[in-house]
């Protein structure tokens, strides 16, 4: 079943008189519950692909349907709530708010989702239940990390949005990182679509889509992806 | 290449570099305001007392000084200049104006200056006219002016418009606090018309210019008249004493306010420098690493403090003129009390070092906070500013702590994380809250004694001032025909100063008294009472010692309370206690419910003031202290507004990226808003909780130094405190909700690249 379905979407950048096409009447349509990589060179347009299904930027034309509705024409405060009921986000810096401990922000969310999971629960299974006082900057990398996965978890959203999830650990961490991310993202049912351009991430994913110069270049449903011990880093 | 940056980047932090020019502008120019005012009144005030040869000495005697007397007295070695002098109130025939007449002997001394018509000459047969007095009634040169002194009348063409030294405040006696044009001016006529007019030359003063000190001079009186006269120093005239209480004020308005003012602009520039140097660290770090040297680095962003403080001292200086001139100029505030004829303003030499070291230091401040970005390698440099780890502070130990929504614990950690910003988005709201209360209190303050005078201790309808010539006989029986009371002062001397003893018939009760705590008392005749200024000199039932004004006789006399004497510094005692104890006194005054129209001139009245009238005279002085009033609340907003709003747009800088992070998290705008109002609200409490005492400290400190000649009862009404709390929540809402909006502009994608 598809839950994001993108029709004919368009989005231009204006600064002075020069004009960007960031993305160019692209047609996509993404699956329920499956690991979607987006692969593409810097300036592809994978990150503004992103946005747009995060809710943070709407399209120049074009529709986005994500479960059902139609996102392009919400309002501010309509995107809002739809980026608290409806998508999480894993950054690349982790964006943890430095003045609340490990736990408070995980269960900061609390405050905006009608339906969100337990945090000590979300914390305990990303294996951080013993840092839960801690504040973020007093983590590894990596740990921070786990913490925002819980954060985007403990949401509950349908989607979970990663922009380069790994683009800054190690690459040890970030296979931890990542098969933590797979499989709490599987027990949750969570469609998850990552931003990337390391291709040993999409040797991970159900679905690839390569993106250039603001088009698909290409869809590939790959129909035997790797675990995360089998790719080579 | 670098020049162009500084102003490119002084652009992107447009709002800090403005708001920290406007506080050095602020700070700067009321520190240099009240001294440029003060300086500017004791130099143009004594310039033109000299101009005018202003009395050193003045040497009373009631029944007039002979010829002899005043050779003598020019005779003594120290003596520059003396003359036989005489300034007494006339009243203006068949209207209830007055006069002061003067006239000076052989005019040497205590001159006048004309501004229009004839020069003095001392045969003429024209009156001098206080110009001021003219312009308020519409007299001209060449009119007719008829005065009535002691039934005589003294009428003349006025030939001359003058301003005079001697009458620089032109108010009738002490009771007068602000001089009022309209119904009280000067006048001099030459010592040939007064012989004809009197019939007899009177001079009950003479005027002395002298470099001796007082009791050399009485001394040298002494032996020369071979008997004690009163000799009163310059220190004591109204004029004199005026322009240095004017200059004591500005003294301390110039030290008070400012410090206050230009600590807030210190601090601001420490925290916002601090700032921007940490937005700025990952440039700095690029010109480091393109090989700039750390010298030619610091240089460029310690020019911004340099910029900074050039700005906001240039403007603070065009500021402080501004503000003085309110004060000091034909027009502004002062010109209701003065009347001289030069206002130029002049700042005083010690603000010169003080304006480059503000200078200075700014720069210095830019200085230190680059210095700190550059430390280390090119590479370290190069890494962006990251702010102290978070630490838990001692809130988390409150046991409520974990069930605190996260908002108020977001904003607890971040006031605590931000400890320099927090503090001073205090001194912000306390600094507003002090102007607030201690300006409109002082208003509150003032109105309490306005209406203390008027409806509490005056309760009559016209006060007869009698002549220095009147005795005490026909005084009392005046008094006893116009169903009024009678007092008499006279300056005496008690615990080395100079103060007025009054004594009281207060029968009638048409002058009441109060107690220190404003309740109205009747005096009783076993003893003194002493005013409020004097209480720490004795405790009930003490014996007290003091002397007439220039007599060898001292009196014992018991106190037998305290007084609240709004105006003068004085020793108050009924007429029996006095007669008890023998003290001579001459009454000067009656008060009375009789109309002055229905009572009839005779030789010993000298003038009749209706109560009206005298309260009309505080008019323009309540006038003064509405604008000054208002001076306060604007400096409160401006204050208040500057300083959050700075911080303000500060905070939301280093939460920036937070406050991204909420709103990719789904929050809506108008609850991160909620989040940043709330901080700035709790911090308005705090701030509004310390300021409301601090602004009564403040008020005290005003109204104990800046109107130390009279007893006010500090008073704070209800309106006062809403009004200043009000003010001040609604200054930090509408900052808050101003900095709060731009959280709608935050562009989410932007703000969530890079690393913390």
């Amino acid at each position: 079943m598809s839950i994001v379905e993108f029709q004919n979407v368009t989005r231009i950048y204006k600064s002075g008189d020069h004009e960007q096409k960031a993305l160019d009447n692209v047609n996509l349509t993404l699956e329920e519950g499956k690991f979607i990589v987006i692969l593409g060179p810097s300036g592809a347009g994978k990150s503004t692909l992103l946005n747009m299904l995060g809710g943070l930027d709407s399209p120049t034309s074009g529709t986005i349907t994500v479960n059902g509705k139609d996102i392009s024409t919400l309002n501010q405060n309509e995107l809002a709530d739809y980026r608290a009921s409806t998508v999480g986000f894993v950054f690349q810096f982790y964006n943890l708010i430095p003045t609340l401990t490990v736990l408070e922000n995980v269960a900061l969310v609390k405050e905006i989702s009608k339906d969100p999971l337990d945090a000590k629960k979300m914390l305990s299974e990303v294996g951080l239940a013993d840092h839960a006082q801690n504040f973020p900057a007093e983590l590894s990398g990596g740990e921070q990390q786990r913490v925002s996965i819980a954060r985007a978890l403990a949401k509950n959203p349908k989607i979970l949005l990663c922009d380069e999830p790994t683009g800054a650990l190690d690459s040890e961490t970030g296979v931890l990182v990542l098969k933590l991310l797979l499989s709490m993202a599987r027990n949750y049912g969570k469609t998850i679509v990552a931003v990337t351009h390391n291709q040993n991430i999409a040797k991970m994913a159900d679905v690839v889509i390569r993106v250039k110069n603001g088009k698909i270049k290409s869809y590939e449903e790959q129909e035997h992806p790797m675990s995360a011990e089998e790719v080579e880093w | 290449m670098l020049i162009r940056k500084l102003f490119r980047t002084a652009w992107n932090y447009k709002s800090q570099f403005i708001s920290m020019i406007i506080m050095i502008a602020i700070g700067v120019g009321v520190f240099l305001g009240f001294n440029i005012e003060w300086k500017s009144l004791e130099a143009d005030g004594y310039s033109y007392l000299e101009d005018t040869n202003y009395a050193d000495f003045r040497l009373y005697a009631e029944t007039g000084f002979t010829e002899e007397d005043i050779k003598a007295v020019q005779e003594i070695a120290g003596v520059e200049a003396a003359t036989r002098y005489l300034a007494v109130n006339v009243g203006i025939k068949d209207t209830k104006k007055s006069l002061a007449l003067n006239v000076s002997e052989n005019y040497t001394v205590s001159t006048m200056l004309v501004m229009e018509g004839a020069e003095y000459d001392e045969t003429s047969d024209g009156i001098w006219l206080s110009d001021k007095f003219a312009a308020a009634n519409g007299i001209a040169i060449g009119d007719t002016l008829t005065t009535v002194y002691t039934g005589l009348e003294i009428s003349g063409k006025v030939i001359g418009l003058v301003k005079s030294g001697e009458q620089m405040i032109c108010v009738a006696d002490e009771n007068q606090l602000m001089p009022d044009y309209e119904t009280f001016g000067f006048m001099y006529i030459s010592p040939e018309k007064l012989e004809e007019a009197l019939g007899f030359a009177f001079y009950p003063q003479i005027n002395v210019i002298s470099g001796l000190s007082k009791e050399e001079l009485e001394e040298a009186v002494k032996d020369a008249l071979g008997k004690t006269v009163q000799v009163l120093s310059k220190d004591v005239h109204v004029a004199y004493a005026g322009i240095k209480s004017e200059a004591e004020e500005g003294k301390t308005m110039g030290s008070i306010l400012p410090v206050l003012f230009l600590a807030i602009a210190i601090l601001t520039m420490i925290t916002t420098m601090h700032r921007i140097a940490a937005n700025e660290k990952v440039q700095i770090g690029t010109l480091k690493a393109l090989g700039f040297r750390d010298s030619r680095i610091l240089r460029h962003y310690t020019s911004y403090g340099f910029v900074i403080g050039l700005f906001g001292t240039l403007l603070g200086i065009a500021l402080g003129y501004g503000i003085a001139g309110l004060i000091v100029s034909p027009t502004g505030m002062m010109s209701t009390y003065l009347d001289m004829p030069d206002w130029s303003l002049v700042m005083p030499g010690f603000c010169y070092p003080i304006i480059v070291f503000t200078i200075v230091i700014l720069t210095f401040i830019s200085f230190l906070s680059v210095k700190k970005m550059l430390k280390g390698t090119a590479a370290d440099a190069l890494r962006p500013y990251t702010p102290k780890a978070m630490k838990k502070s001692v809130f988390e130990k409150l046991p409520f702590w974990e069930k605190l929504p996260f908002g108020t614990k977001w904003n607890v950690r971040d006031i605590v994380r931000h400890k320099t910003r927090s503090a001073m988005t205090l001194v912000g709201v306390v600094g507003c809250m002090l102007l607030l209360v201690g300006g409109l209190g002082m208003k509150d303050t003032m109105a309490a004694f306005m209406d203390l005078l008027d409806n509490g201790i005056s309760n009559y309808k016209t006060r007869i001032n009698l002549a220095d010539t009147s005795d005490n006989a026909a005084a009392m029986e005046l008094a006893g025909k116009v169903d009024g009371d009678w007092q008499a002062s006279l300056g005496i001397s008690y615990e080395g100063k100079t103060i007025t003893m009054e004594v009281h018939d207060e029968d009638q009760n048409k002058l009441r008294f109060l107690n220190e705590d404003n309740e109205l008392v009747r005096l009783s005749d076993d003893g003194v009472y002493l005013c409020l200024r004097l209480k720490d000199t004795a405790e009930i039932g003490d014996m007290i010692e003091f002397s007439p004004y220039g007599s060898e006789e001292t009196y014992q006399v018991r106190v037998a309370g305290y007084l609240r004497s709004l105006m003068s510094e004085a020793i108050i005692m009924t007429d029996t206690y006095a007669d008890r104890v023998g003290i001579e006194y001459h009454i000067g005054a009656i008060f009375t419910d009789v109309e002055s129209e229905e009572i009839e001139s005779s030789a010993i009245i000298s003038g009749k003031q209706d109560k009206d009238m005298i309260m009309d005279t505080y008019d323009s002085f309540m006038e003064i202290m509405n604008l000054m009033v208002w001076l306060f609340v604007v400096a409160a907003i401006v204050l208040g507004i500057v300083v959050l709003y700075n911080l303000g747009v500060m905070s939301y800088l280093e939460r920036h990226r937070e406050l991204a992070t909420l709103k990719v998290l789904g929050f809506r705008d108008k609850h991160i808003g909620k989040l940043l109002i709330s901080q700035n609200i709790w911090l308005t409490v705090l701030g509004v909780l310390i300021g409301l005492p601090g602004g009564v400290a403040v008020l005290y400190v005003l109204i104990t130094s800046l109107v130390s000649e009279y007893e006010l009862c500090l008073t704070l009404g209800v309106l006062t405190y809403s009004v200043s709390i009000l003010v001040t929540f609604g200054v930090s809402l509408m900052v808050g909700l101003m900095v709060a909006k731009k959280n709608k502009k935050i562009d989410m994608v932007e703000a969530l690249k890079g690393a913390e």
